[in-house]
């Protein structure tokens, strides 16, 4: 570590037309760390998302990866940097096979980035996130909440430092919520990777992360402790309501 | 996923399928070249030359398709490329020699096709296509006003001109190429990444492709191919200006071929480049007008009821066809029942 955080954004802004979609924007993310990332419909989050991993052009602001600029870059030089992502609705390549979505990341992004034992090759990223069974099933043919695992299988096989995750729970049961959780929690500890992860139900997420930040019309109004985010008058009055007091 | 994507992804998987069989396809390919090896000896004339035309559209069509039918992006700017190479090797023949003058119509061509990438390939669909053609139309426009303008003609008359024997082998060698191209690239990583962008080009960016450069790599190749084809074609000519050799329609047939024949496929556009020229040759002499309107009519026909193209034609497609007309028909006579009872109550 050369003293830069993993990921830095400055004053990050993405306008559409005459919508600020995400404003000024400031985070800086540390390796190892979980960090999650709440607000209501439409604070700008997943566009926040899109910023962070060159998706979207940000209107204005800076990023850096590991002290280098990464503003305006295309998103194979974010994956290149070690940046992944996932997105919210699985955009797997339903013509391939399972085995062949996770090539995919290690024939590109993940080809020159050093490798975990855990992310040595296909077989082994599919133990990891528990689809060794379907790996020779096209990726049209699995069940919605096993295509959310192969996108993350796929974020992983880029090998990445940090991994983005978007609404990888929405729709799942309970149970499977739980187990989702569990996988990211091992992955953050046994590969030290950052995970910044984004989820619509705040109570589940609240329970797993270390550090939250709070959205709101595209702007930042907390970042703290789950603990610290749930007292904070602006983020209550903002939209949690009572759901989060009680949680806490 | 919209219905596109999910024929789009049935072909990816025919794609992957075509890509184990590699014993079959180099034997189908040597079989072939065997075949046109064949025709100059055997041949007459007039079959040496429709054998020259069979060739020129399998080396375009196969060409295009390994850029454009992979990822999707459909270019109209075959006729720029095959003019580029032909009015290349139509002013450079005499001083640089057969051979030379082939290459250099690629290299001419593709660097042509990289600038004119770098232009358009971040525009998709509609967009990227009518571009694509406006370029060539520019290209076209640009030339006849260079050659009134600095020239004084318009056109150019071929002096030098190899043997017929020395032409067909060339385009031959240009048509094998492209298939065994084809074949080669579905097994790199090149040809990986060309199937992630026309499957979802922002995940392949997001997975670590280079998106622009395999774009524009990708286009130029196409272009260096329809280069070479257009520099070995323009001999057949004794006389040529811009309206014959930017021909807007070379472009467009190429693109029907190879949406008949499959644009995901290694075969599609072999055999209906083959088929159509053939029907070409035979249909021109008599009845040009029937010709574009067959080619306009199984068009349509294949985009309805063969979105996969000729190649993905199997028994079961016949079968199919059989049970859906069947449950249709019954479909309107139970209708027509109903009908009756009904204004019989």
């Amino acid at each position: 570590m050369n003293g830069h955080p993993l990921l830095e954004a400055r004053g990050v802004t993405v306008r559409f037309g005459g919508l600020v979609a995400v404003d000024n924007v400031s985070a800086a993310f540390a390796a190892g760390e979980m960090v999650g990332i709440i607000g209501p419909n439409g604070a700008g989050k997943t566009t926040f998302f899109n910023a962070l991993s060159g998706v979207q052009l940000p209107t204005g602001g800076e990023l850096f990866a590991d002290g280098q600029r990464l503003t305006g870059a295309k998103p194979h030089r974010f994956a290149a940097m070690g940046v992944a992502r996932t997105f919210q609705t699985p955009r797997v390549f339903g013509g391939l096979s399972v085995a062949a979505n996770i090539d995919f990341g290690l024939q590109f992004a993940g080809r020159h980035r050093k490798a975990s034992w855990l992310l040595k090759d296909e077989a082994s990223i599919l133990n990891l996130i528990g689809l060794a069974a379907q790996a020779e099933l096209p990726a049209a043919a699995i069940t919605p909440s096993q295509q959310r695992l192969l996108e993350i299988g796929m974020a992983l096989a880029t090998r990445p430092r940090l991994l983005l995750l978007d609404e990888v729970a929405a729709g799942l049961t309970e149970a499977e919520v739980d187990s989702m959780a569990q996988l990211i929690r091992r992955l953050r500890d046994e590969l030290d990777l950052t995970v910044i992860w984004i989820e619509h139900a705040v109570t589940t997420l609240l329970r797993y992360v270390e550090r939250v930040i709070v959205l709101h019309q595209g702007r930042k109004i907390a970042d703290g402790t789950p603990a610290e985010v749930v007292r904070n008058a602006e983020v209550i009055e903002a939209y949690l309501g009572d759901e989060m007091v009680e949680a806490a | 996923m919209s219905t596109s994507d999910k024929t789009w992804n049935e072909r990816l998987t025919g794609w992957l399928l075509d890509k184990k069989l590699l014993g079959r396809d180099v034997l189908v390919l040597f079989a072939l070249t065997g075949w046109a090896l064949a025709v100059p000896h055997w041949g007459s004339e007039f079959a040496v030359s429709m054998a020259l035309t069979c060739l020129m559209y399998v080396a375009l069509a196969t060409s295009w398709t390994l850029f454009c039918g992979t990822t999707r992006y459909l270019s109209l700017a075959t006729a720029a490329f095959f003019g580029i190479g032909a009015y290349f090797s139509a002013i450079y023949i005499e001083q640089l020699g057969w051979a030379t003058v082939i290459v250099a119509g690629a290299g001419v061509a593709a660097l042509v096709a990289l600038v004119m990438g770098a232009a358009v390939l971040h525009l998709r669909g509609t967009y990227f296509a009518v571009l694509t053609f406006g370029m060539t139309e520019l290209i076209r426009h640009a030339i006849t006003y260079w050659e009134k303008q600095v020239t004084g003609t318009v056109g150019r008359v071929l002096t030098v001109a190899p043997e017929r024997d020395t032409i067909y082998l060339t385009v031959l060698l240009l048509a094998v190429l492209a298939v065994a191209t084809s074949i080669v690239i579905r097994r790199t990583r090149f040809g990986l990444a060309l199937a992630g962008i026309g499957a979802d080009e922002q995940r392949a960016q997001t997975l670590g492709v280079n998106t622009r450069w395999v774009k524009i790599g990708g286009f130029m190749l196409t272009a260096a191919f329809a280069g070479a084809v257009g520099a070995a074609m323009s001999v057949r000519w004794t006389y040529i200006d811009p309206s014959t050799v930017f021909n807007p329609f070379i472009g467009f047939q190429t693109v029907l071929i190879a949406l008949i024949g499959g644009v995901a496929t290694l075969w599609g556009p072999l055999i209906a480049a083959i088929v159509f020229s053939l029907l070409a040759e035979t249909l021109r002499l008599q009845a040009p007008q029937l010709y574009l309107m067959t080619l306009g009519v199984l068009l349509i026909l294949s985009v309805l009821y063969l979105p996969g193209g000729l190649a993905s034609l199997r028994w079961e497609t016949f079968r199919q066809w059989r049970d859906d007309t069947k449950a249709w028909w019954k479909e309107l006579r139970r209708s027509d029942a109903d009908k009756q009872k009904e204004a019989l109550s």
